[in-house]
């Protein structure tokens, strides 16, 4: 049970982008929005040697909305996880944008700064950005 | 006001032109760089992620949590390619410490009324205000630039193997992301131009469209056969910019 604890945050944490790009699971039957639980404290059970334990997680505000979730322990693994509270709102879907083609170009600039790769401190003497900073 | 300090192992180049902007708060953001070093280094025995690998932290600090969230939401998002723990390796989360502790650091200026000002974190850029003058290294001329961007209030990080070698990899093979040259991203943080510039460096050729589909970012990639592919939104900057 030590593990426990930050195990259920990560997967509280995972849940939210699974629930966004998955595509949505709602038959209409069930609705989105379950009542909400309160934060339980862990209800322990035992039988044939390992332990269940049933832990609600706190409830996370997404830009979508609530989101809360139960996570079901058989010793230190979870056994399940449940949504005890997810937004009532459509999935939204991007749609990938017709990207341009371009053949790669060398060029010279005025400019005020550089983006890379991150460069080391050592990197740093010989950049571009260097040249920009000494110029003040 | 300009200043230039080294923190976490690269450069960190601050520009600010507001009028008679006070020293204190840019002491302030290099203070906070330095503090998450020190306890989000992977390489820092002491640090607060090296004791959680090491199970001897119960209880992540809502700072680390808000990492270690990001780290998985991105994992989830990429399919595995990205993932702050390797089989074999310890828990490595600077691909999401690096833009989310810098964004972090800009908000810091902000709060102190700076309004016009460019933070370069090795490469990262966060422009505020604007409109700023914005080049992508050219990724096989270190002094030549491919593309010249204005940045208005928003973010540009780019990730690439020239800097650092083979540091990313695709954790669904455990091996060096070669399908990039360059993905450069822009957004409205750094913490997400960052990350999505990493977690789609990983994921190779297939990354370049799996950015761009994700709401508010813009993509300047160059591919293994170096293409550009870069999404209609990249801002790319106007007239007056002439290819030499």
């Amino acid at each position: 049970m030590k593990r426990a604890i930050p195990v259920l945050v990560l997967s509280v944490a995972g849940l939210i982008p699974l629930w966004r790009y998955a595509p949505s699971q709602d038959t209409g039957s069930s609705s989105a929005t379950e009542a909400a639980a309160p934060a339980s404290t862990p209800s322990v059970s035992s039988s044939g040697g390992t332990t269940t334990t049933v832990v609600s997680g706190s409830t996370i505000d997404t830009e979508k909305g609530p989101v809360q979730v139960e996570v079901t322990f058989d010793g230190d693994k979870i056994a399940s996880v449940r949504m005890l509270r997810q937004p009532n709102h459509p999935q939204t879907t991007a749609a990938v944008p017709k990207l341009i083609e371009e053949t790669l170009q060398a060029q010279s600039a005025d400019i005020d700064t550089v983006s890379g790769a991150t460069i080391t401190s050592d990197g740093y003497k010989e950049s571009l950005q260097a040249a920009i900073d000494a110029r003040g | 006001m300009r200043r230039v300090e080294h923190v976490m192992g690269f450069p960190v180049s601050v520009r600010i032109d507001d009028e008679d902007f006070p020293e204190a708060p840019v002491d302030g953001l290099f203070a906070w760089l330095r503090e998450v070093d020190a306890r989000f280094s992977p390489f820092r025995p002491d640090s607060e992620v090296s004791r959680l690998d090491r199970g001897e932290v119960r209880d992540p600090s809502p700072a680390l949590r808000e990492v270690l969230d990001l780290c998985e939401e991105y994992r989830i998002a990429t399919g595995g390619a990205f993932d702050a723990r390797l089989p074999g390796r310890g828990l490595d989360p600077c691909a999401v410490v690096k833009g989310w502790s810098v964004q972090k650091g800009a908000e810091l200026l902000s709060a102190a009324g700076a309004r016009r000002f460019c933070l370069n974190a090795g490469g990262d850029v966060i422009a505020s205000g604007g409109p700023w003058r914005v080049g992508v290294r050219h990724p096989e001329h270190a002094d030549r630039l491919c593309t010249v961007l204005d940045l208005t209030d928003r973010a540009v990080a780019t990730s690439a193997r020239y800097e650092r070698g083979d540091h990313i990899l695709d954790a669904r093979t455990g091996r060096p992301a070669t399908g990039l040259i360059s993905m450069t991203v822009v957004a409205p943080t750094l913490t997400e131009a960052d990350t999505v510039a990493t977690a789609a460096f990983a994921l190779g050729a297939q990354g370049v469209a799996w950015a761009a589909a994700r709401e508010h970012c813009e993509v300047f990639a160059v591919d293994a056969d170096r293409r550009v592919l870069r999404s209609p939104g990249f801002p790319v900057a106007g007239a007056g910019f002439a290819a030499a």
